[in-house]
């Protein structure tokens, strides 16, 4: 607990921070007011001297496996933006196991991890844990858009605590109950973190719509509720959930979701299904024309109208016959025929 | 499922095992009715998904942390009210029930949206109990989640974006323009014509003594005002005249010999006869109108000089 006069004080004399910038100390430490809120009694307006102080250390590593492309690194980046209480690690050997990541939180000193996992460069995986006995949860992650996009004009302070928003289905099921405990306690920035900012401007969504997690981001522009998009934003595609952190028995299987690589074999077999019955068809068809055709009986009547044809010539004759000149008075279009010339109309 | 049952019976479920089972047993089984004749194939039981509901819930007991509101600030709620939806009368019942159609991007994202709407609109009296301030001050200088860079390049596709819906607009806008421009054109070409059709008619009939009106002369001012009272007249006379003289000349048999002779009627029709004029006494009409200002003679106007 630092008494702020004498913060400044030491800013200034020791640390020498230039005036501009010391004004700017003194103005946000000064006429800072809190209130106390103990079992839905609040105390009496008081002036902090002081800052308050960090409670809820929450910290949340956040970091991926080899093989990630270019949108997960950036919306690796975007979450840690996002979360002020975030720390970065560099990218696990595939060969390790995954309980080796337990151990990597352990030395980074974290209590929350976000793993993500791709696999042959096109499926992101991403688990959410509780790193030390806690459960854990592993999703697949679809529809990813970053920051970066264009598209999604509202910006925030970087660090600044998010709103956490819950569809009232998170809390029908008991699996959706758990993700949402977890969800909370990973993403919503701990009070009074240094790094964190004051204030509270922008809200995170979460909504299960088609049986899946929707993550959306927005910026609180006015006091009346009118919100834009920031982003980052995706789709979590539950898997299982497990008792401990990245292994343990099974809680929860997901019945619906069906991996992408059952998803693009079923496509595949479709396409071949398909070809197949052409092909049939077509064997089919030639089968029919190679078939004996059969033969009927001939009827008495047929002949009656067959009247016998023309002798032909026996010499056939390959080229035209010359043209026979005609009677017809024909003469100014001979001339035009002949000059090429036009010839006035008499 | 007589055949699962057969298997559970005998506390089989494989292939292989089913394989041993005895001629014997079998036949037993057959008599007692569970086996049909045929290729019996024995039946997997589909793979159920683990939902252990009991592990779930301890879990969370454990894992849940009783931290106060304002560290976690999370809010279960549902969207709020589609506001426009209500006005035009399309909510359907889907919506009301909670079921949202994720593949109609549009309405999937406003139900998000909505339901953030909802959030803030509950937690920021909240926030303002606690103290929390929401709003950023404006000499408050941060680092933002996005730079400033990214901002001015956002900005830029959005105007870009404008500037494109407009140019389109205006094109639209010149093409009707232009449009009814052309139309506009036609019509008064033809309405030119026709008044030079009206002219050259109106003067060829004074030319020819049907109208001894000078009205078109007047140009469009009269020519509005008259046309209509000089058309009825000529109207009236115009052809009739001709017709008259012509009928008068060759109608009824042609020309008649001795029209311009005297009879008897027409000796003793007097009314042409004027007594002044037979007379030569009707002078005032043929005089200038009255001496106006006779001019007074030499000696009188030397008399009047000399009085002056």
């Amino acid at each position: 607990m630092i008494d702020h006069s004498i913060l400044l004080d030491r800013l200034e004399n020791l640390v020498g921070v230039t005036v501009m910038a010391l004004s700017w100390f003194r103005s946000y430490l000064t006429d800072h007011y809190q209130i106390m809120n103990v079992n839905s009694e609040s105390s009496v307006l008081t002036k902090v001297k002081c800052g308050g102080k960090w409670k809820n250390k929450e910290r949340v590593l956040v970091f991926s496996s080899r093989g990630i492309n270019f949108r997960t690194r950036h919306l690796m980046q975007d979450l840690k933006t996002m979360m002020p209480h975030s720390k970065a690690d560099t990218k696990m050997d595939r060969k390790d196991k995954l309980f080796v990541v337990n151990e990597v939180c352990e030395i980074k000193n974290c209590n929350k991890c976000i793993f993500f996992e791709a696999k042959k460069n096109m499926d992101l995986y991403m688990w959410v844990s509780n790193v030390p006995h806690g459960p854990s949860a592993k999703f697949l992650v679809q529809n990813v858009h970053t920051l970066a996009e264009l598209k999604m004009t509202g910006n925030c302070l970087k660090g600044s605590r998010p709103l956490l928003s819950f569809d009232p289905k998170f809390d029908k099921e008991p699996h959706y109950a758990l993700l949402k405990e977890l969800f909370t306690q990973t993403f919503s920035t701990p009070q009074y973190h240094p790094k964190s900012q004051p204030f509270v401007d922008h809200v995170l969504t979460f909504t299960i719509a088609d049986k899946r997690i929707w993550f959306r981001n927005y910026q609180i522009i006015e006091e009346d509720a009118s919100l834009v998009e920031i982003g980052p934003r995706f789709v979590l595609n539950l898997i299982k959930i497990f008792q401990g952190s990245f292994g343990g028995p099974t809680l929860y299987e997901n019945p619906h979701f069906q991996s992408p690589n059952m998803c693009r074999r079923l496509m595949r077999m479709e396409k071949a299904a398909r070809q197949k019955e052409r092909q049939m068809v077509k064997e089919i068809r030639l089968e029919k024309r190679k078939e004996v055709k059969e033969v009927l009986t001939e009827d008495v009547t047929d002949d009656v109208f067959v009247t016998p044809a023309e002798e032909k010539p026996k010499e056939v004759e390959h080229e035209a016959p010359r043209p026979s000149k005609s009677k017809k008075k024909k003469k100014h279009f001979q001339i035009m025929a002949k000059t090429g010339k036009r010839q006035k109309w008499r | 499922m007589a055949d699962v049952e057969m298997e559970t019976q005998m506390g089989l479920d494989s292939e292989e095992d089913y394989g041993e089972l005895s001629d014997a047993e079998l036949q037993e089984a057959f008599s007692k009715g569970l086996l049909k004749p045929g290729l019996n194939v024995p039946l997997e039981e589909p793979k159920k998904a683990v939902n252990n509901i009991e592990g779930l819930k301890m879990c969370l007991a454990e894992f849940k942390k009783n931290l106060p509101w304002v560290e976690r600030l999370d809010l279960t709620n549902h969207p709020a009210v589609d506001v426009l939806a209500k006005i035009e009368g399309t909510l359907n019942k889907k919506q009301s029930s909670g079921e949202i159609d994720a593949e109609d991007d549009f309405q999937r994202e406003m139900y998000f949206y909505r339901q953030a709407q909802a959030t803030v609109l509950e937690a920021l009296p909240k926030l303002k109990k606690l103290q929390i301030p929401t709003k950023r001050p404006d000499d408050y200088f941060a680092e933002m989640a996005k730079t400033d860079q990214h901002m001015q390049k956002v900005r830029k596709k959005l105007m870009q974006k404008q500037m494109a819906i407009e140019k389109s607009e205006k094109a639209k806008k010149l093409r009707e323009q232009r449009k009814f421009g052309k139309k506009v054109q036609v019509e008064v070409l033809q309405k030119r014509q026709k008044a030079k059709k009206a002219m050259m008619t109106a003067v060829k009939k004074y030319q020819k003594g049907m109208t001894d009106k000078l009205d078109f002369l007047e140009g469009d001012q009269e020519g509005k005002k008259g046309s209509t009272a000089s058309k009825s007249q000529m109207s009236k006379k115009g052809p009739n005249a001709k017709r008259k003289y012509k009928d008068q000349k060759f109608g009824f048999g042609g020309k008649k010999k001795g029209s311009k002779w005297n009879t008897k009627e027409s000796f003793n029709d007097v009314s042409g006869f004027r007594a002044k004029t037979a007379h030569g006494k009707g002078g005032k009409k043929f005089n200038k109108g009255g001496k106006k200002n006779k001019r007074p003679g030499k000696e009188t106007r030397r008399k009047m000089k000399a009085r002056k």
